[in-house]
């Protein structure tokens, strides 16, 4: 070190949510007003999962800090044409013509109206990283806020970078926007496709290498040996997009091939909705008159309503029902008498009697007798019978879990793997029980800090939830958002979070093309761009960079320069992580793996002075609000909580005052107070000066509140499987009502509203619409190109961190065309040299990495890479999936997202002297 | 006596580089330059693949070979068995670097950036040390953490505010640290608790970073991982197959060509000079190879101006050896050329003698490069000098007389022996590439430096009125193989030792760890 006794060191603590699977708390240590190193915050080993370490994106940001590429000033586009081949001309202005530039465009918005001639906002704005900036922009939510309608619904790479069938259908079944397994108690995890090494978070990491070092064992099911699969006792390389046929196979081996006593049973019959009797049209056959789904009660043999005391439901027999009625679509209601019928569970029995492994095998590339071994290990360390004390109540205890990963859990293919895996946990009792199937966090439903409180009984002896409503009435037929996510995803809710779960991408394709009877596409007036770089992180990158091009007006936050911001008309330079103050909620239970024993919240401070032209993005917010004459409603939406923590509880109010602009300061030392309150209900009111010193408050959370199942057992709910009947009569409503206006592009969508799901060929589906789009022999591809998160770079956004490149290197794959090194030595290809892969769309060259921990059909290309402005990555020359995979309708499901993965071809074009 | 020691629990370890990242903070390490990192290895081949995390580093030996060469004795060992580098003796030769079979050392002779041209940062600037330019650098197991730690009562491994920094920040609680002899500390718990292995443990290093792969049990020796070694040679990435040493460029060959050549040719006139021939003007030529040679070494030094430091450590380093020869050969080669005299031309062919097996030796001590280790390498690099000598020779004089000629002969055909005998003897005993690239030039060598010779020489027996014509053209083949031949074994096929590990992890406990790997290789080491 140059200085060898610092005048002046210290220990900043601070956190990092650069990824999902954060947050995490950490120390910056400071010497004569220089950050030099990232360390773990010691302090919080206690409470902290993993002991109060953050991983190696962290330690990029010092370099973030000081990167000699930062945008240091407001900025303004000089050139008027926009495209990849302009120069934007950007020249230096101050922050008052930028902001001021900026409001005025505002205020015209809202002379003109809020929404445009369409019905959509003309104001739209886009983030990034699975909600992870919203920790970065401090109060600009409440600058939204008090805006009104934002389209935020133009993705960066939502519904095909997500998990987005997990998302949607777990937030059903279990309250479960993410899913993991309960790793601390954990026994025996099958993963399809899922990384938890890499995308796992510290958490994530952690908690498995106990696991693993305990006596755990996890099953990597995945084409690639990823470094998760690395680190799992065995790897099964199946066929890319199979992996439904995978688990169907294993369902049909526990419901066909083993006696029934070795399931969970009391689960089945109490806890899920297996025993109610379905009806002819598909429904649940319903008491007459309270209209609650009925049962086969064993005492009384008949049917009576499901809740009825007392009763010993039966899953399997023909059941003769006296009088019931069937509550189809739009309020129809069929009447029956002497109805023979089945239970939902026979229905399973019966759809999944043709889903054997022998059946599975040709599909997925896997030996039956592989599927039928883990599907019996999965059963066996299931404990089906046991129990376990948590905090004094007495639970189930189910070690074993199914984890599904990216491209394995959106697209065409992803219900499928989330209902079999969830139909898997109920089968063994497994579902949000000790040392099972938990979800981690809810993001559509209500309230958004407790997914217990959300768990409210239907009628129908279900969880409740906030599903977009699709009868005639209520349906939203004018879509409020580009994506029309709320008129298309009766699912998605209407959640701050369900634009963002829309068909993102519908934004973007309708740009070019109007589907028919379907408001005329319309450019927002003025885009806000934060955190996310959508020209190289969404798919069809060309078109999303020519679409971006002809935005009218369009506001970066912009840390350095990038591809997206190269179209913007302002760059607005803000105080990086190290540099921003900010108070988030921590701890309780969040994205993946983030399960902790305490709750509270952390201090985002400045370590260190940000360079002069750089402001604090609550700072920019508060100016924003004060220049568009926003500022009340701006601060009301603060004292809301709009910033993370309402200002006013039952014991304290700290509440601004809303007719003046606050400072940055203010405006934390409110929330810190604020926050404190909450956690002491009101006792103890520290400041910003506590959090600042401290880093963090928590306060303890019972280990109970991991599992959804005491929420269930206490009122008596079930969980909404097997069988699919809400859906099935939203979706037949949904299409009554898109049929209704001469809509028909959505009808390959609309069939995936099955009550149970059936296998399609999802493979096929990519073949087909590669096919059928781009008029080509898929012969002419033979190979499938998926894509692979990396710890290292993971949702940072840090390629043009050095550091980050130079350790990033040592994990092979990094930087180009992962390859079979058997199928690379019949095609002369070596390692190191320079091959292009073609999609159906576009062609890439990069280098070949041979790994034998590959299928021989398959490519592999990890990470975000292919940039073109941002500095010094593009110096990397990395190829990029992004540019290859084509924005299609005919590859988005029903939920509306797609998987990343494409059919490719190989050319060796050099080997490098 | 306190041993520290680094435990890399191989099953934990998901290579995040997170400690290489912590390590790169802590220690200001310029871009490229990594103390600690974590390679990824494959083991088998599809579809029975298996994929392995290896962090590495300076493994502070017990009997540390970078320590043995040093020749300024800028590397030193504590009490604790930490292996240390004084940046202000080290001379920056990178001996060290070559010797060192965990490819742990750096040597950089400017600051590079990260940015580059763009701009320092100012972290950059501040956390400069100037005192690390030109000279070995490694982990140093954070001795300044542990040594303030100590001070005020704290434990390193324990604490971490006394704890290797990669340790702190490691995600998956792969890494510990701790005192070894210490039969109650952590370190010592978990080697007892779990099966280990020590990396290239073969070459007796003794090396302190223990990786710890399965769960120990009861299960008989002879059980344990009966695949050991069973699969070397599988593919390996991420830095873990040996690549091309850097570290010793074309000057330091131009020292092995200048050394060899000049000592070769003084023997060879010394001898000469028995049977009366003239020392001059071949002591000159002599001189002029080993001095040129001297100086072309000079200038890769990372530090010239502490060149004498090189001579410090002649109890174990042949290049302080080599050095402390170097100016009583050359006065001797002076004396020789000045008065002519057979005596003094002999005590200069002596002591060039002694500088070429110091040379030989020292080439031998580059253990961190498996085809300079193989012990035949010091008999080939003396036998070469020797016959580049006598080449030099005959190409120097045209009009040499058989004895010349066939002494020049003679050794050729002991070298091609010796040849033979070191690349026989390499067969799996260094990397595929090392042996390939050997491979590759050895018809050039032999028929450069042992057919063309014997075919110009008889050539020029049967065509005395071209002889010579022939004969230096002979020589000149016998000394350009030499030089050739160097320029190969040091700049061409010195590929480094690599990493290999003995075992791979289990990846639940009680399942047992599986085959290792030595990327790279195809026999065992």
């Amino acid at each position: 070190m140059g200085n060898d006794s610092p005048t002046n060191s210290r220990h900043v603590a601070t956190y990092c949510y650069q990824c999902v699977a954060g947050p995490d708390l950490l120390t910056v240590k400071v010497e004569d007003e220089v950050a030099t190193q990232v360390e773990p915050n010691f302090a919080a080993e206690k409470v902290h999962p993993a002991s109060g370490k953050v991983c190696v994106k962290a330690y990029g940001l010092i370099q973030k800090t000081y990167n000699p590429h930062r945008v240091k000033t407001p900025m303004k586009r000089t050139n008027p044409n926009k495209g990849k081949d302009q120069d934007p001309g950007f020249v230096a202005i101050s922050w008052d013509e930028a902001l001021d530039t900026i409001a005025d465009r505002m205020k015209k918005i809202r002379e003109d109206g809020l929404r445009d001639e369409s019905g959509y906002p003309r104001l739209a704005a886009s983030f990034g990283g699975g909600g992870t900036p919203t920790s970065y922009m401090g109060t600009f939510p409440a600058f939204l806020g008090a805006w009104g309608p934002t389209d935020m619904g133009f993705g960066s790479g939502q519904g095909v970078k997500c998990y987005h069938s997990e998302h949607l259908y777990g937030e059903l079944w279990h309250r479960a926007f993410t899913v993991c397994p309960d790793t601390p108690l954990s026994e025996y995890i099958i993963s399809f496709g899922a990384n938890v090494e890499a995308s796992g978070g510290v958490c994530g990491v952690k908690r498995h290498a106990d696991a693993r070092i305990r006596g755990a064992k996890r099953v990597q099911v995945e084409p690639h040996l990823s470094i998760t699969g690395a680190c799992s006792e065995e790897w099964v390389p199946i066929k890319p997009k199979t992996d439904a046929a995978f688990l169907f196979a294993m369902i049909h081996i526990l419901l066909h091939e083993h006696p029934r006593e070795k399931l969970d049973l009391e689960f089945i019959k109490h806890r899920t909705t297996s025993p109610y009797l379905i009806g002819n049209f598909g429904f649940f056959m319903r008491d007459p008159e309270s209209r609650k789904p009925l049962v086969w009660d064993a005492n009384t043999n008949k049917a009576v309503a499901f809740d009825t005391p007392g009763i010993d439901p039966v899953l399997e027999s023909a059941f003769l029902v006296e009088k019931a009625v069937e509550e189809d679509a739009d309020g129809k209601v069929w009447e029956h008498f002497d109805q023979r019928c089945f239970s939902s569970f026979e229905k399973l029995v019966a759809k999944f009697k043709q889903y054997t492994p022998l059946w599975a095998s040709e599909i997925c590339g896997v030996p039956a007798e592989t599927i039928r071994r883990i599907t019996i290990e999965y059963l066996q360390h299931a404990r089906v019978g046991e129990t376990i004390e948590i905090e004094g109540r007495v639970l189930p205890l189910r070690p074993v879990a199914i984890m599904l990963g990216k491209t394995v859990n959106n697209g065409w293919g992803g219900f499928d793997c989330c209902w079999a895996r969830t139909m898997l946990a109920c089968l063994i009792g497994g579902l949000e029980v000790p040392g099972g199937t938990l979800g981690t966090t809810v993001r559509l439903n209500r309230p958004a800090n407790s997914r217990q409180a959300s768990v409210i009984s239907t009628r129908d002896g279900i969880m409740d939830y906030p599903m977009n409503p699709t009868d005639e009435e209520n349906w939203v037929s004018r879509p409020e958002v580009r994506n029309a996510n709320r008129t298309l995803v009766p699912l998605v809710a209407n959640s701050p979070w369900s634009q963002a779960l829309g068909p993102t991408h519908i934004a973007w394709m309708m740009q070019d093309q109007t589907p028919q009877n379907w408001p005329k596409p319309t450019m927002p007036a003025l885009w806000f761009v934060y955190r996310t770089n959508p020209v190289i992180s969404f798919w069809d990158t060309d078109s999303i960079a020519k679409t971006i091009s002809r935005f009218p007006f369009t506001v970066c936050f912009s840390y350095t320069h990038d591809e997206t911001n190269h179209m913007a008309d302002i760059l607005l330079p803000e105080c990086t992580d190290l540099e921003g103050l900010q108070l988030m909620r921590i701890g309780g239970t969040k994205y993946v793996e983030q399960f902790w024993k305490h709750q509270g919240f952390a201090l985002r401070q400045p370590v260190v002075k940000a360079p002069e032209g750089t402001r604090d993005m609550s700072w920019i917010a508060t100016e924003l609000a004060r220049r568009t004459d926003l500022l009340e409603a701006y601060n009301k939406a603060i004292n809301r909580g709009a910033a993370g923590v309402s200002l006013s509880g039952e014991n304290f109010d700290f509440n601004l005052d809303e007719t003046k602009a606050h400072s940055v300061e203010e405006i934390w030392d409110a929330s810190c107070k604020a926050a404190s309150a909450e956690l002491t209900n009101g006792e103890e009111t520290q400041g910003l000066d506590y959090f600042r010193e401290h880093g963090y408050r928590m306060t303890p959370m019972s280990q109970l509140d991991w599992y959804l199942y005491p929420s269930l057992e206490d009122q008596n709910i079930r969980f909404e499987l097997p069988y699919q009947e809400r859906l099935h009569r939203h979706g037949k409503e949904l299409a009554n009502r898109l049929h209704s206006r001469g809509i028909s592009w959505w009808d390959h969508q609309l069939e995936e509203y099955d009550p149970l799901p059936e296998w399609k060929d999802y493979p096929g589906i990519w073949e087909q619409a590669l096919e059928k789009n781009f008029k080509i022999d898929i012969n002419d591809f033979p190979f499938w190109l998926l894509t692979s998160r990396s710890m290292q770079y993971a949702w940072g956004g840090n390629a043009d961190i050095q550091m980050i490149r130079e350790v990033s290197r040592n994990i092979g794959g990094h930087g180009g065309v992962v390859m079979n090194s058997g199928k690379a030595a019949e095609m002369g290809i070596q390692d190191g040299d320079l091959v292009e892969i073609s999609s159906p769309l576009a062609s890439t060259q990069g280098m070949a990495i041979l790994r034998q921990g590959i299928r021989p059909d398959t490519l592999l290309m990890i990470g975000q890479f292919g940039h073109w402005a941002t500095p010094l990555a593009k110096t990397f020359n990395a190829p990029s999936i992004n540019k290859l995979v084509p924005m299609l309708l005919d590859l988005t499901d029903s939920s509306g997202s797609s998987s990343d993965l494409v059919k490719v071809s190989v050319k060796h074009i050099r080997t490098p002297s | 006596m306190t041993r520290w020691a680094l435990v890399a629990d191989l099953r934990a370890c998901v290579g995040c580089q997170t400690c290489t990242a912590s390590c790169k903070q802590t220690n200001a390490t310029a871009p490229d330059v990594q103390w600690r990192r974590v390679l990824d290895f494959e083991t088998g081949s599809f579809p029975d693949v298996g994929r392995v995390f290896v962090p590495v580093g300076c493994m502070h030996c017990e009997q540390p070979p970078c320590m043995e060469v040093c020749p300024s004795t800028a590397t030193g060992q504590r009490d604790d068995g930490i292996i240390t580098i004084d940046y202000d003796l080290c001379i920056g030769c990178a001996y060290c670097a070559v010797a060192c079979p965990y490819q742990a050392r750096y040597k950089i002779t400017k600051p590079p950036l990260a940015y580059g041209k763009d701009g320092k940062m100012r972290v950059e600037e501040y956390c400069e040390d100037p005192a690390r330019f030109g000279v070995a650098q490694k982990c140093t197991f954070c001795l300044d953490r542990i040594d303030s730690g100590l001070a005020t009562g704290l434990t390193p491994g324990i604490d971490p505010a006394a704890t290797p920094a990669c340790v702190n920040s490691c995600i998956s609680g792969a890494l510990h640290f701790g005192d070894r002899n210490d039969p109650d500390s952590n370190v010592s718990a978990l080697l007892r608790e779990n099966h280990h292995f020590g990396m290239h443990e073969e070459m007796a290093t003794g090396p302190g970073i223990f990786y710890l792969w399965e769960k120990a049990h009861d299960k008989p020796d002879s059980d344990i991982n009966p695949q050991k070694l069973a699969s070397r040679g599988v593919g390996g990435v991420g830095g873990a197959a040996p690549w091309l040493q850097q570290h010793w460029d074309w000057r330091v060959t131009a020292n092995f060509i200048g050394g060899g050549t000049g000592t070769g040719l003084m023997a060879a006139a010394a001898i000469a000079s028995l049977f009366g021939a003239t020392v001059m003007p071949f002591a000159v030529f002599a001189l002029v190879f080993v001095l040129a040679g001297l100086a072309m070494v000079l200038t890769e030094l990372g530090r010239p101006f502490r060149s004498m430091n090189v001579i410090f450590h002649p109890q174990t380093s042949w290049m302080s050896r080599e050095a402390l020869l170097a100016g009583p050969l050359c006065i001797a080669m002076v004396a020789a050329a000045w008065f002519d005299i057979s005596l003094l031309a002999l005590l200069a062919g002596l002591i060039g003698l002694g500088f070429l097996y110091c040379q030989a030796r020292m080439l031998h001590g580059g253990k961190g490069i498996p085809i300079w280790r193989e012990n035949m390498s010091v008999s080939l690099i003396v036998s070469t000098g020797l016959v580049e000598g006598t080449g030099a020779m005959v190409l120097i004089s045209a009009s040499m007389g058989a004895g010349v000629l066939g002494a020049m002969l003679v050794l050729i055909l002991v070298r091609a022996w010796i040849w033979h005998s070191y690349r026989h003897n390499l067969a799996g005993n260094a990397p595929d590439r090392s042996i390939a690239v050997l491979g590759q030039y050895s018809t050039a060598f032999t028929v450069i430096g042992t057919i063309l010779p014997f075919v110009l020489v008889i050539g020029g027996l049967m065509l005395p009125e071209i002889s010579h014509i022939l004969y230096p053209l002979a020589g000149l083949g016998a000394l350009l193989s030499g030089w050739l031949l160097k320029y190969v074994m040091i700049n061409r096929a010195a590929y480094t030792q690599g990493y290999a590990i003995e075992h791979s992890p289990e990846r639940s406990a009680g399942s047992g760890g599986g085959a290792g790997a030595a990327p790279g290789w195809n026999g065992a080491i």
